[in-house]
């Protein structure tokens, strides 16, 4: 399901932000607030919790399936890589848009995330004009212009 | 008239007795002469050991004795008046005739007492040796001789075995190196080799028969005399195969040292004994060389720090120092004359053995002068390292080598410590250089979270507080920017290490363009003109080149004065084949006395309002240019621009 180019059906925007810094959701939420209002962000601070929202366990029975998963790389408990391979490898889940945003810009975290079959790799950028300018992107290409896959 | 004694003296008549011998009534005078004589001379010849016949100048027999008869097998009746040649056939009657060239008194007086050897015939025929003793006997039948006839057969055959064995054993002594004598038990000399004549400088006939003390006056002949406590065989058996250094002497009285060897010989005559004799005086004298050499080398040996021995040929110990004593815990009799492997196990006697490929000499040779660490052993087993020099040292004995030994326990361990610590060292880089990427990194997690939500505060709320918290939040806001800008440029500096690439045939021309665009801002709003003449391929890693030019060019464009900058970049290739870059400016310039400063961390020559900047830029120029072997420095006047300059290896030709 999309957002219609004439936004006709305005349904939410489910995204799950996997981040375990709150300095750096609060920053994502105000980003996205800013470029679309239609969005709900979900946000799981680590890859335990990421998983059991996913998979709709414990507390999270009620979760909605995200469009899209903003995942950090840097987690406790099951970092980010461990949660892109179960979500890879995880025939519900495998269809579901995941794209890495972390602060390092190592070669062997990007090579190593596609490997995963991460849908697309980003780096946080250090100046807050440029994070919104980021995060106003992924709006306008992952949310906006893709095709999303059905629900379900 | 007849002589009262024995005279030699050759009667002078002799014309008289052949008168007297051709007159018959004389004849019968002669004959009452002669048994008057025979009376007075019987006693006398019946009491010689010998057979004696008298004889007259005709050659026959006037007298004789029982030994006579004895010998010749005739009774005293068949032999009187008989011709003398019946039993000496020949060169007895000869001897006592005149010739033409001497008197009869002449001929037998050349014979007296000389021992003539002649053969002697028996009555039945047989024939054995005698020697022949002739002396004058004055009668008055004229002058009479007398003859002493001794059978020598037995002494003939002592002479034959004696030749015989010595025909036998000749061939041994002459094949032996060593002077060779046979001594009988009456200490003379029966046998000897050449040798022994060269050796003492007689000739054999000269030695033969003489007394063995002639030539070893000491020591030789009491050894093979019995004592009350043992016989001759036992005083010769205590001698047989045992060495005795004696004292020699030849024949024009000089002396020389001698080792003897002794072993019986049996033989007709009774046990011999065979002295082998050997001239040690070139081993007396290599011996006091060597002790000579001792007293020479030792005060040089001893005042060497290191410990020393003296090698032969053999891999044998010759002289040594006290330092060699205290290393290896020997004391000097318990090293001198062992083998050398005994104190260095592996390692140096092997070099000194000539191989297929070198002989002696030359694998010494190869050793000289240069150190060689092997290990060396005390005494209680335990090793140490050393360090080992050699030098040949010429002897009698031949070629020595003398060995500096050198314990290097102490410069090991030094070594290993050096070793450790470079390691540590590098460790410890490596951990800084980690240190400084992990943390630049980690630091812009909290910064960017300081410096995002100063930007977010400032945008949302500028103008809305009071002006102390605007001005406040301005200076958090460029607080974190700068703090961003520093760690963004420590990081950089630190990946010039961590995150090089192999320097690979690059264009320097290329990374000039890369720089460029880089800087495309900077230089449309300074509105600076970049030129470069032709840049060469050089060795580099491309990106590293390119935040060079980047870093230079940036440089060149922000440190200006007013108007229009000016950068132009260029390339010489200097005569070792390495390519000088210009960065050439016509900007501020710098004063000559930072020149060294400005490579540095975090050194800045300009006040922060003036020029924004960390002070790394030009440390990571530094660091960059010095992983690709090169250099940079910097010419200016203040006021005149500045040029930078920086050397970089061309490519290898392919030709």
């Amino acid at each position: 399901m999309k957002s219609d180019e004439n936004g006709k059906e305005s349904r939410r925007i489910e995204v799950l932000l996997v981040e375990d810094s709150p300095g750096d959701v609060r920053l994502t939420q105000e980003a996205f607030r800013e470029a679309n209002g239609a969005i709900q962000l979900n946000v799981t601070t680590d890859g335990i919790e990421a998983m059991a929202f996913l998979r709709k366990q414990g507390d999270h029975a009620d979760a909605p399936r995200p469009d899209i998963i903003l995942l950090d790389l840097n987690l406790p408990k099951m970092d980010g890589r461990e949660v892109l391979a179960q979500i890879k490898n995880d025939d519900n889940l495998k269809t579901i848009p995941t794209v890495i945003l972390t602060t390092s810009d190592a070669e062997a975290d990007i090579i190593k995330s596609y490997q995963l079959k991460a849908n697309c790799y980003l780096s946080k950028p250090v100046q807050l004009a440029a994070f919104e300018t980021l995060v106003k992107s992924i709006n306008d290409f992952w949310l906006t212009k893709v095709h999303l896959p059905p629900h379900g | 008239m007849l002589p009262e004694e024995n005279a030699l003296m050759p009667v002078r008549a002799p014309s008289l007795v052949a008168e007297a011998i051709n007159d018959l009534s004389v004849r019968e005078d002669a004959k009452k002469n002669l048994a008057q004589m025979e009376g007075k001379y019987r006693g006398l010849l019946e009491a010689a050991p010998d057979a004696m016949v008298v004889v007259n100048e005709d050659g026959e027999i006037v007298l004789l004795n029982l030994q006579a008869e004895k010998q010749f097998g005739y009774r005293r009746d068949e032999l009187l008046g008989q011709k003398v040649t019946n039993i000496i056939p020949e060169g007895f009657a000869e001897r006592l005739i005149a010739d033409d060239l001497r008197s009869a008194e002449d001929a037998l007086t050349q014979q007296i007492g000389a021992g003539i050897e002649l053969t002697a015939l028996r009555k039945d025929g047989s024939e054995f040796p005698i020697e022949l003793m002739l002396s004058p006997l004055e009668s008055a039948e004229g002058i009479l001789v007398t003859a002493a006839i001794r059978n020598i057969s037995v002494r003939r055959k002592a002479d034959e075995h004696l030749a015989q064995m010595e025909g036998r054993y000749r061939g041994l002594l002459e094949a032996a190196p060593d002077a060779m004598v046979v001594v009988n038990k009456g200490g003379e000399i029966v046998l000897l080799n050449v040798q022994a004549e060269k050796q003492f400088g007689y000739r054999r006939d000269e030695l033969l028969g003489q007394k063995v003390t002639n030539i070893i006056p000491v020591g030789f002949a009491e050894r093979l005399i019995a004592d009350d406590l043992r016989s001759a065989e036992d005083a010769l058996a205590q001698q047989i195969g045992t060495g005795i250094e004696l004292t020699a002497l030849r024949k024009d009285g000089s002396e020389f040292p001698i080792e003897l060897m002794l072993s019986p010989l049996e033989s007709a005559e009774g046990t011999l004994v065979t002295a082998a004799i050997r001239d040690i005086s070139v081993r007396r004298k290599a011996d006091e060389h060597l002790a000579q050499m001792e007293g020479r080398y030792r005060g040089l040996l001893e005042a060497a720090p290191d410990a020393m021995v003296v090698v032969n040929q053999a891999g044998e110990i010759v002289l040594l120092n006290v330092q060699a004593e205290k290393q290896f815990e020997y004391s000097r009799d318990e090293l001198i004359g062992q083998k050398v492997k005994n104190i260095i196990p592996e390692g140096f006697a092997e070099r000194l053995v000539a191989d297929g490929l070198r002989s002696a000499e030359e694998a010494l040779a190869q050793q000289i002068g240069t150190g060689i660490e092997l290990h060396g052993r005390r005494k209680n087993g335990s090793e140490f390292p050393i360090e080992l020099m050699l030098s040949p040292l010429e002897s009698v004995e031949g070629t020595l080598v003398t060995a500096a030994i050198r314990d290097i326990t102490t410069r090991k361990r030094a070594e290993s410590h050096l070793l450790q610590k470079v390691e540590e060292l590098n460790r410890s880089n490596e951990e800084l250089q980690q240190f400084a990427n992990i943390a630049s990194h980690d630091l812009q997690e909290p910064l960017r979270m300081v410096a995002s939500y100063t930007q977010l505060l400032s945008r949302r709320y500028k103008g809305k507080l009071d002006s102390d918290a605007d001005e406040f939040i301005a200076f958090a806001v460029d607080g974190a920017s700068r703090m961003q800008r520093l760690i963004h440029d420590l990081l950089a500096y630190s990946r010039v290490g961590t995150k090089g690439k192999d320097l690979l045939d690059t264009s320097s021309e290329d990374a000039l363009q890369l720089a460029l665009l880089n800087l495309r801002g900077a230089i449309e709003d300074s509105g600076a003109l970049v030129s470069h003449d032709p840049l060469p391929m050089v060795r580099a890693d491309e990106m590293q080149l390119t935040q060079l030019f980047q870093n230079l060019v940036g440089n060149a464009i922000k440190y200006q004065k007013p108007g229009i900058p000016k950068v132009h970049v260029s390339a010489i290739i200097d005569d070792e084949k390495k390519w000088n870059f210009s960065v050439r400016d016509n900007g501020l310039g710098i004063d000559p006395q930072y020149f060294e400063k400005i490579f540095g961390m975090f050194q800045r020559l300009h006040k922060r309002e003036e020029f924004a900047g960390t002070g790394i830029g030009l440390a990571i120029c530094k660091k960059i240019v010095e992983r690709h072997g090169g250099k940079i420095s910097v010419e200016s006047l203040p006021g005149e621009g500045a040029t930078f300059r920086f050397t970089l290896a061309g490519i290898e030709r392919k030709s």
